[in-house]
């Protein structure tokens, strides 16, 4: 899709639709009107259309597996000579909250197991690699949405060109799964692991080794002992790269990446974070070429919740089956008057003020 | 009401709803532990068929990580299908219990949210029982990001249609956070850039020192302050427009100017009335003299009962009550010493001033006074507001009162210092945006020079030539200890020994063997040292106990690791823990066999000594 068409599609969305996709991407979105707002929405995304377009194709499916509920009648006419009945406005709001919340049997629906099917890479995991061949890549994805598929496909293709590969966690326990995971994806003579003061299989295509490891290498490397296959480095993955936020441990993120060479290209792989775009940008401004953002909020396994109660009773915690993003008010009636009974009970003094 | 369900009934519930495999969050390793206590008594089973696929997976897991074999959970585990995973765990035990999640072996696992980041196995179901989370020392809520990081374990990709995130009520639980938490939009992140004594050396051994200021502003730290700092300059931009109307009027810098003018013309009234009244001294004296001062006159101390101004008196004045039990009134100025001591006085409108209990009470502690009491210091302010005579006496020479602007300075003048004042607060504010990490940078490079890593120059020294390779915690200890040749002749019990007590960061109590006389003498070294240095490095907590832990693993190679456990409380993921970080600053001194082969042998010993049993089995 092209910008114009993602343009027209934006247009012909009503605009709460739009409101939904600027969370997030547009800042005081809600001061916006409609025209404004897509072209903000546009100019935001411009780095990444595909993900929005995916993010806008998820909201439109949603919208119709969801109907709206009736629009209430349309008002008479004759506003100018009736004044409007004062009531309407709450009323509406009424009709919401009483909308039927879900049943535990239709919350529980789908359980099990899905049936096997080839597996068939995301659009946006498609995105990201493929922007990898030419610039850095931030990936800001939910956690479970695939991110470890994108870092082994970039490492294949790196190896294939003969580059070398570091891929760095940000604990020691991480990186042995992930050396258990891959040895057995790209074969046992492939993969290394280097710690502190062990190397294992060290002069392998693929280098497991946790960020501050690398850190220390880029230093050496900078200080004239050269260690010679920082050459030939072709792609450097950082997993977990919201790790920079830690109080403690965030700058030897911040040191790693100011200090991996130019001819290597940078894989970020993130938890959702508030501002990726913030990261991208940083990375543009001090790496040779554009850095590209790929983000989507959207699980790939649709995420439901629920409220077990001390007695063993089930409810589903929100109203409607899926989580209501950005609507944390609208609760299961049932969760809520057994939690609000669950605290009168177990505090003695009710519930607590906040 | 129970106050939170019962793990049994928990497990049984989910498994009801076809909600297994699960992982339940816990508030603390020792929930789940207690939680795994729990089934003990329960008499569920698991179906033979399903204990021993779990044996057959743990075989696989066995003959990589011999220690598994002989855990006291295993049998547990097969029973009943569900096991704890948290940091008090061996991590090839950890290992084990993610590869039977992974093989779908187990029902649910208890782990602690400490380690949400750490857990890497997803399930179809997580249970989260808590909404905060203990972080250095006390609790606090979790973040929108912290709930979807957790949430986000639920639902397998290919193995399951959904997944599901089960919120159960506990003691410790906010179900506001929980809900904000699904629902919201993760917290931007900020960069948390700090500079340490390592980088300093690193940097400037690879860079000139006129280039770091271009490679710290390539920080994403950097990047964060000049967004704020270009937040501001359009802000500056929006009062440069406001300030216009405001541009050179008659005079270039009239608002200059008319500060200047109207200042002098308020202050000239006044100079009579400065003379008038009473000394600064004074004044700020008279603040002290409150009821129930004790203050001390001519003749022998009494207590201050009220201070009032009177219209007859040039100077203000208090009224006393005196040792005799008269209550007399002074000008203040009389007053000779003001006490560091204030009593109760309960304060009336009428003579005596103060209600008879508290008159009698006054009276009766005068008496009692000390014969010597410690005096007030107090502080005279200096009236810099005055402005030299020359300027107030020249209010003639001022061309404002007859200019032709008057009438519109006199006007503008307020919102134009106001918009003037913004400006220079914004003006300043980007210049330390802009430059705080110089500054900070250049804080750490004085301190380097003035122990002598780097030359005046900011060149690296001999010493900062070594000093740059520790880069780890607590640098500036440990390479001031090898300088003041701590550890010469020391044996690699005891440099581990050291080392373990400044890795250690945890202040979690225990019981630990006996420490050597050796190891607590040293210790006491650095002990002074650290303490000497704490100006410029935090100091490490430098437990003894600890040190001892690690001392004996070091010092009695036949000790097993069953035997080592036993010698203490501590957890055996902690014991691993600290010796696996032992590890790492040893393996860092060993870097320093160029300048120090004495040392870095030690410390290649040390590593030998401590890679064995359960420590040799994970890279």
């Amino acid at each position: 899709m092209t910008s114009d068409e993602l343009e027209q599609l934006l247009v012909q969305q009503p605009v709460a639709v739009l409101h939904r996709l600027a969370r997030g991407r547009v800042h005081r979105h809600f001061r916006a009107g409609k025209r404004r707002l897509i072209e903000l929405i546009l100019q935001h995304s411009s780095q990444n259309l595909a993900g929005l377009e995916s993010d806008v194709l998820a909201l439109i499916a949603e919208r119709q597996s969801h109907p709206q509920p009736p629009q209430p009648p349309a008002r008479p006419a004759s506003r100018a000579v009736v004044a409007p009945p004062r009531r309407t406005a709450p009323r509406s709001g009424e009709q919401e909250t009483t909308e039927a919340a879900v049943s535990l049997a239709a919350w529980l629906e789908g359980i099990g197991v899905p049936a096997p099917q080839p597996f068939v890479p995301d659009p946006w995991q498609e995105d990201a690699l493929a922007a990898l061949d030419e610039t850095d890549v931030v990936v800001s994805v939910p956690t479970g949405s695939g991110k470890t598929y994108v870092a082994v496909e970039a490492a294949k293709r790196a190896i294939a060109h003969n580059q070398t590969v570091i891929y760095t966690s940000p604990l020691k326990a991480l990186s042995n799964t992930k050396y258990t995971e891959f040895s057995r994806i790209f074969g046992i003579d492939k993969v290394g692991i280097l710690t502190g003061d062990r190397q294992e299989n060290g002069q392998a295509p693929l280098l497991i080794m946790t960020t501050e490891i690398l850190r220390n290498l880029l230093y050496d490397a900078a200080s004239g002992e050269i260690d010679i296959r920082l050459d030939t480095l072709g792609l450097v993955i950082l997993d977990e790269s919201q790790y920079i936020a830690d109080p403690e441990r965030g700058v030897v993120w911040e040191e790693t990446i100011i200090f991996c060479p130019s001819q290597a290209k940078l894989l970020l792989l993130s938890a959702s974070i508030g501002n990726p775009q913030d990261i991208a940008d940083w990375l543009t401004s001090i790496r040779p070429t554009t850095c590209r953002l790929v983000r989507h909020s959207k699980r790939t396994v649709p995420l439901r919740a629920g409220y077990l109660h001390p007695n063993g009773k089930l409810v589903p915690l929100f109203k409607t089956a899926t989580i209501p993003s950005g609507h944390a008010g609208h609760l299961h009636p049932e969760a809520k008057r057994l939690f609000f009974e669950y605290e009168e009970e177990t505090l003695p003094s009710g519930r607590p003020r906040r | 009401m129970p106050p939170s369900i019962h793990p049994v009934d928990l497990i049984a519930s989910l498994r009801q709803k076809h909600l297994t495999p699960a992982i339940v969050f816990l508030t603390s390793r020792r929930a789940c532990d207690e939680a795994m206590e729990s089934f003990d008594h329960a008499d569920i089973v698991l179906p033979p068929v399903r204990q021993d696929a779990i044996a057959a997976a743990l075989e696989r897991v066995i003959a990589q990580y011999p220690s598994v074999a002989d855990h006291p959970l295993i049998p547990t585990v097969q029973r009943i299908g569900v096991a704890a995973h948290h940091a008090g765990h061996l991590p090839s035990w950890k290992i084990a219990i993610e590869e039977l999640m992974r093989q779908g072996c187990l029902d649910a696992v208890f782990a602690t949210t400490t380690l949400a980041a750490g857990v890497d196995f997803p399930a179809r179901t997580v249970v989260i029982t808590q909404s905060s989370i203990r972080k250095s020392r006390d609790f606090t809520d979790l973040t929108i990001g912290e709930v979807q990081q957790i949430a986000g374990r639920a639902g397998r990709r290919g193995k399951d249609q959904v997944g599901f995130a089960v919120v159960t009520p506990s003691p410790y639980i906010d179900l506001g956070v929980l809900t904000k938490g699904f629902t919201g939009h993760p917290e931007s992140i900020d960069s948390q850039f700090t500079i340490s004594y390592p980088m300093v050396l690193n940097l400037l051994k690879a860079h000139p020192h006129e280039q770091i200021h271009a490679i710290l502003a390539k920080s994403f730290a950097q990047f964060q302050l000049n967004q704020r700092a270009e937040l501001l300059e359009r802000k500056l931009d929006a009062l440069h427009v406001q300030m216009e109307p405001f541009g050179p009027r008659v005079c270039t810098d009239w608002v200059s100017q008319w500060q200047t003018f109207d200042q002098v013309r308020r202050q000239r009234p006044q100079r009579h009335q400065v003379r008038r009244h009473e000394s600064p001294e004074l004044s700020a004296r008279f603040h002290f003299m409150t009821p129930g001062r004790v203050v001390g006159l001519a003749r022998g101390r009494g207590i201050v009962l009220r201070q009032y101004r009177s219209k007859g008196q040039k100077n203000p004045m208090i009224s006393v009550l005196r040792l005799d039990g008269a209550v007399t009134e002074c000008p203040a100025s009389n007053v000779g010493d003001i006490f560091d001591r204030v009593f109760e006085c309960d304060e009336t409108p009428a003579f005596p001033w103060c209600s008879a209990a508290s008159f009698d009470e006054l009276s009766y502690q005068l008496t009692e006074l000390p014969a010597r009491l410690p005096t007030l210091p107090i502080m005279v302010p200096k009236d810099s507001e005055v402005l030299p005579d020359a300027i107030v006496q020249s209010l003639g020479d001022f061309p404002c009162p007859s200019c032709p602007s008057r009438p519109a300075c006199q006007k503008d003048f307020a919102t134009a210092l106001r918009l003037r004042q913004e400006q220079h607060r914004h003006t300043k504010s980007i210049q330390a945006l802009r430059a705080s990490l110089w500054h900070r940078f250049q804080e750490r490079v004085e301190v380097l020079q003035k122990f002598g890593y780097l030359s005046p120059s900011a060149h690296l020294t001999d010493e900062g030539e070594w000093a740059r390779l520790i880069r780890i915690d607590h640098s500036l200890l440990i390479t001031e200890l090898i300088r003041a040749e701590a550890f010469t002749g020391a044996d690699p019990a005891l440099l581990t020994g050291v080392m373990a007590s400044i890795t250690h960061d945890d202040d979690r109590p225990g019981s630990f063997p006996r420490i050597s006389s050796g190891l607590s003498s040293l210790l006491g070294q650095v002990r002074k040292l650290a303490e000497s240095l704490s100006p410029y490095e935090d100091p490490p907590l430098l437990r003894a106990d600890v040190a001892a832990l690690a001392e004996r693993w070091i010092a009695d190679p036949t000790l097993t690791w069953i035997g080592l456990c036993r010698l203490t409380t501590m957890a055996e993921g902690d014991i691993y823990r600290l010796l696996a970080r032992t590890l790492e600053f040893l393996s860092q001194i060993h870097t320093l066999r160029a300048t120090h082969p004495g040392l870095a042998e030690t410390a290649s010993r040390a590593i030998a000594l401590i890679r064995r049993g359960v420590l040799e089995e994970l890279p």
